[in-house]
């Protein structure tokens, strides 16, 4: 079985903002159409910053790609699904804007597109075809620090199955028994 | 300065959850009205087929793509993909669609004289299936937010319970304003001030539970509704405009009854209603992610 996921290292991440902008960019063709829902550009990735606490921390909160997706148990026309690659996707056409995904989503990672209406999330079609090409996403492939990577993690041999094993890493809000696929490594 | 979910807006979804309420339990009122031999039913049967139409203008209204609505249910029907095992969403949308044609079947019966659908709407399965689905209807209305995994506050089994409480006080409210025999004013007098207090009770356990045993996000919108910006609206509307005023005045009627003040308190109880969900809706949180 296939699961795609999504690794970012916290550690090395410089906070450069290239993978928010480079989504921007690939899959909302650098429009500066805001996105009102998190107050942010449109992209799929939104930059959380804790100031609480001795050091200030950054986190890049995107789709998880949950196995247990709460998006799709609630979508009442399956518009949002999980595909065979193991990850969460949207069937444009059968989506009605009823946002109770974008509330159902612990991580509040889905965002209103103002144009098209929809809960727009992590990954939009050019990202998709470029996966489907063989290649990595935008987010990863711009990344100068190396801090993400995307792959297969039932395949001991792919890159993400190797980083993971040899690196302390997180998944954010395990406690909701969402099984999300997006690894925040936090050091070797 | 706390930041309240925007994604369902609260001014269109409150009242949405509120007249789905109103209409179904009013639907159960109706057929228990009927149990009672009570006549001239027509308004009371019109206002609860207004206010189930109205509820789908407001859900309809909060789409982001209304213009898809027909295109995708039918898709979604058809290819197997509708989620009525799964979620509460398309659960509602059957529910409300069948209240709306049973209301409508009720308030024509009221109005015209056919003599076929005086025979079906006065049939015994008839008042069985509106009073299961409107019973149904308003635990939708409850589960609909309940089961919303990326709002804390609202992820608890009393707000099913508190809305159909609720609704029902409504239901009696609508019954009270709009229905004039004694023995009616008598028992919605003596039950709406029943469910009042449980009302009450619901009402304090939703925020004390999210204030003491909630997470990070039901803390804070316990906190926003009891001691924060919702305050004013959760004390002011819900408790004392929407319960206590309600209650007291139906305690008093217990050995008196006044019809105006009886009028007052009913409104109040439905204006109450209102505000409750309003606000609920209003003070959901996202869990912070780290």
């Amino acid at each position: 079985m296939t699961r795609l996921a999504h690794l970012w290292d916290q550690s090395r991440c410089i906070a450069c903002g290239a993978c928010i902008a480079a989504c921007n960019a690939a899959n909302y063709h650098s429009t500066d159409m805001t996105n009102k829902t998190w107050g942010w550009l449109a992209s799929n990735i939104k930059r959380v910053e804790i100031l609480k606490g001795p050091r200030p921390m950054l986190y890049l909160i995107q789709c998880q790609h949950c196995d247990n997706a709460p998006c799709v148990t609630v979508c009442p026309t399956g518009a949002s699904y999980k595909d065979v690659d193991g990850l969460v996707k949207i069937k444009a056409e059968l989506c009605i804007g009823c946002k109770y995904c974008m509330v159902a989503c612990p991580y509040e990672a889905r965002w209103l597109h103002r144009e098209t209406g929809l809960p727009a999330k992590c990954m939009e079609v050019e990202c998709l075809s470029r996966v489907k090409a063989g290649l990595d996403p935008v987010c990863v492939a711009v990344c100068p620090a190396d801090a993400r990577a995307f792959g297969d993690v039932d395949d001991p041999n792919s890159e993400i199955s190797r980083r993971l094993a040899r690196s302390r890493y997180v998944r954010l809000l395990e406690n909701k028994g969402t099984e999300p696929k997006y690894f925040v490594v936090v050091g070797p | 300065m706390t930041a309240f979910q925007e994604i369902w807006d609260p001014l269109l979804i409150g009242p949405f959850l509120w007249l789905a309420g109103l209409a179904g339990m009013g639907a159960v009122a109706y057929v228990l009205l009927r149990q009672a031999k009570v006549d001239n039913l027509k308004t009371f049967s019109w206002v609860l087929f207004i206010s189930i139409v109205a509820a789908l203008v407001f859900v309809v209204a909060d789409l982001s793509r209304p213009w898809n609505l027909v295109n995708a249910l039918t898709t979604s029907f058809f290819t197997g993909e509708f989620g009525l095992f799964r979620s509460w969403m398309a659960v509602g949308i059957v529910l409300l669609f069948v209240a709306a044609l049973l209301l409508f079947l009720v308030a024509l019966r009221h109005t015209v004289n056919i003599k076929m659908l005086s025979a079906v709407v006065n049939a015994g399965w008839f008042g069985v299936l509106l009073a299961a689905v409107g019973l149904l209807v308003t635990i939708y209305s409850g589960f609909l937010i309940a089961a919303a995994p990326g709002i804390p506050f609202w992820n608890t089994a009393l707000i099913p319970v508190l809305w159909m409480l609720s609704a029902s006080v409504c239901a009696l409210a609508l019954a009270e304003l709009l229905i004039h025999r004694d023995d009616v004013t008598k028992f919605t007098v003596r039950a709406g001030t029943a469910l009042e207090v449980a009302e009450l009770i619901a009402v304090l356990a939703l925020v004390n539970l999210a204030i003491y045993g909630g997470s990070t996000a039901a803390r804070t919108s316990g906190w926003a509704l009891v001691y924060g910006p919702l305050a004013p609206a959760f004390w002011g509307g819900v408790v004392a405009v929407g319960i206590l005023t309600p209650l007291a005045i139906g305690l008093v009627s217990w050995r008196r009854e006044i019809k105006w003040l009886l009028a007052v308190a009913a409104i109040l109880a439905l204006i109450g209603a209102l505000i409750l969900r309003i606000v609920v809706l209003q003070a959901g949180v996202f869990e912070p992610v780290v």
